[in-house]
């Protein structure tokens, strides 16, 4: 590498009216949601929240109109993302389908899978889930076993799937699954976009610490699913993926996960902060400030049609480290107690218990710092 | 970067060759006092970011002459926080600099049979110092563009060079550790060059704002901003 590359980030047309469009928008369509659910919102899901986004034209923004998309540019859709984040929005129903697998429909899908999922997605009424980790699978993404049969039907699956967040609550999923009896590692893998409503699939639910039903567990009993289910080229699939994490690491939500938490401390401190309350919001801002930064100038090469999967991995490192300090160093100097009523304290909770997540979700900080590390020309 | 910037480089680097033996009169005489100085008064017409590209050349050539005050001279009145802006492209530059001599001697240095960057401790340690230079990078043009855009009015850019100071001031910390302790007990030594960058981030830390000064001057303004206004103050201060 030598060097993160800086790239301008500049979207066409005028984004502060596309903003403060936007800003109208949601004062009128966002639900009042408890404060919570505005964290990490984009876990929250809400079907008549996405379904009125994709009608107001704000989801599936850079699809072409044919498949019921927007035409935008990547970088106006990022300037509506980091507003719906920051508003705390409930985006999490269409998060998935909106940010990679409807990119990768577009880029890697056939002309039917095309006119089949891009219009549902783009109304934010189709909503996916990514098909990637198994129980021997998580950061040796390589060491995927669910196999694909192709047969005269079509093709068969057999295997698992786990850690699948919002399966239960998705129509598709989009699969790596082993094409090629007796591969091995990365080569053999191949990409299927399959219904979730198809017999012989299980969805189980995981709960997770914090007592919330996520993530599952995905069962496939000789499922059999048409041989028009295969995305892009067959034995692809590892290069097709990496190019979807590429958009999976780097947007806003790496670093905006907490800010209703940073907002309600800022607010909770009022304007004449103690000295050592100002000294964490000063930190906290430089930091959020550095971030959306980097994470625009990633935003900005990936639109100029180059790889940042160096880049992206900078963004999720640093990201990752600022959501899941912040509640730590707030908890560190704000008097509130564990149980207390208030909006500050009960986002405190809830991000202390959710944010060791945030460095294992989209890869670990292991794989990511290795992923940099290679990048530099180590290994 | 543009051409006129690329050349900008170009001639500060082999100027600033020169001043390491000569000391900063070879700078004076190469005209970088004039590096901010409008066209219509006679001096180059650069932008901060042109300052910015040659500050962080400084920092790693002549840590130790005082190129900014002559970049600054063309100004009149200088702010201190502009002291504190010009002071994050000398330490962009450094940090990227002891990123480089780090990567190459992890690449180079064999240990157990093999190079010491095929070590998985290491690798991560050069990643997380990678993520310290992107950042202090990335801080630095962001102030770089906002000046820029505010006609290096300091005032105006008042958050932009608290943030980026600051962000710098927190990285020297992370890049002069990892950097020695990769590089062993070499970069210890006078001759080998590692501390020709990292006794200079220390010192810059120091210089024009502590971290605990700018983060509370930050904080005092974001507080005054508001949760909400702080957002809003971010977007259309970029735009």
């Amino acid at each position: 590498m030598q060097g993160f590359a800086l790239y301008p980030f500049d979207p066409p047309g005028d984004s502060s009216a596309l903003r403060t469009g936007l800003r109208r928008w949601l004062a009128e369509h966002q639900p009042q949601d408890d404060v919570v659910r505005r964290a990490n919102c984009w876990a929250s899901f809400d079907p008549d929240f996405s379904r009125a986004l994709g009608a107001a034209g704000y989801i599936g923004m850079t699809l072409p109109a044919r498949y019921g998309g927007g035409e935008r540019h990547p970088l106006e859709r990022y300037v509506v993302i980091e507003e719906l984040l920051a508003a705390g929005a409930p985006v999490g129903a269409h998060w998935i389908a909106d940010r990679q697998t409807g990119p990768l429909i577009l880029r890697y899908g056939s002309e039917e899978q095309r006119e089949r999922y891009l219009p549902g997605i783009a109304r934010g009424e189709t909503y996916a889930c990514i098909g990637l980790s198994e129980p021997g699978a998580g950061s040796d993404l390589a060491s995927v076993r669910t196999t694909a049969r192709e047969t005269a039907e079509g093709w068969r699956i057999n295997g698992q799937k786990i850690w699948t967040t919002g399966a239960h609550l998705s129509h598709i999923m989009l699969a790596l699954v082993r094409t090629e009896e007796g591969s091995e590692r990365n080569a053999g893998l191949s990409q299927l976009l399959i219904d979730l409503d198809t017999p012989g699939i299980t969805i189980r639910p995981i709960i997770d610490m914090a007592g919330h039903h996520d993530f599952n567990e995905i069962f496939f009993d000789d499922v059999l699913v048409p041989h028009a289910a295969l995305v892009g080229e067959r034995g692809q699939g590892w290069k097709q993926v990496t190019a979807e994490l590429g958009l999976e690491r780097s947007g806003p939500e790496r670093y905006l996960s907490s800010h209703a938490l940073f907002a309600a401390l800022i607010d909770a401190a009022g304007p004449d902060p103690a000295p050592a309350l100002a000294v964490l919001i000063g930190e906290l801002a430089a930091e959020m400030w550095t971030l959306r930064q980097l994470s625009m100038s990633t935003a900005a090469k990936l639109a100029a049609g180059e790889d940042p999967m160096v880049e992206a991995s900078v963004v999720k490192e640093l990201g990752n480290a600022f959501e899941q300090e912040m509640p730590r160093r707030v908890q560190a100097v704000v008097e509130c107690g564990w149980d207390d009523p208030d909006d500050l304290a009960r986002l405190l909770r809830a991000l202390l218990i959710a944010s060791p997540s945030f460095s294992l979700r989209g890869g670990t900080r292991e794989v990511i710092r290795g992923i940099i590390a290679r990048g530099l020309g180590l290994r | 970067m543009s051409a006129a910037r690329e050349m900008l480089c170009d001639t500060a680097r082999a100027v600033f060759a020169d001043a390491q033996e000569g000391g900063i009169a070879p700078i004076e005489t190469a005209g970088f006092g004039l590096l901010l100085v409008s066209e219509a008064d006679g001096g180059f017409g650069g932008d901060w970011g042109d300052a910015n590209a040659v500050l962080r050349i400084a920092g790693v050539a002549v840590p130790d002459l005082p190129v900014t005050d002559l970049i600054l001279s063309g100004l009149a009145p200088v702010p201190d926080a502009l002291r504190a802006a010009a002071t994050v492209g000398l330490m962009a530059g450094a940090a990227g600099q002891a990123l480089g001599l780090s990567i190459e001697h992890v690449n180079t240095r064999q240990q157990f049979g093999r190079p010491l960057g095929k070590f998985q401790a290491v690798q991560q340690s050069l990643a997380v110092l990678a993520c310290e230079v992107a950042a202090l990078d990335a801080a630095a043009a962001a102030m770089a563009a906002r000046l820029d855009a505010t006609g290096l009015d300091a005032e105006a850019a008042d958050f932009e060079i608290a943030a980026a100071k600051l962000r710098a001031n927190r990285a020297v910390g992370v890049v002069t550790a990892i950097a020695h302790q990769v590089h062993g007990a070499i970069g210890f030594t006078r001759e080998y060059d590692l501390h020709r960058v990292t006794i200079p981030l220390m010192r810059w830390r120091s210089m024009h704002g502590s971290d605990a000064y700018w983060a509370e001057r930050l904080g005092r303004q974001v507080a005054g901003l508001g949760g909400r206004g702080l957002w809003e103050a971010l977007t259309a201060r970029a735009e």
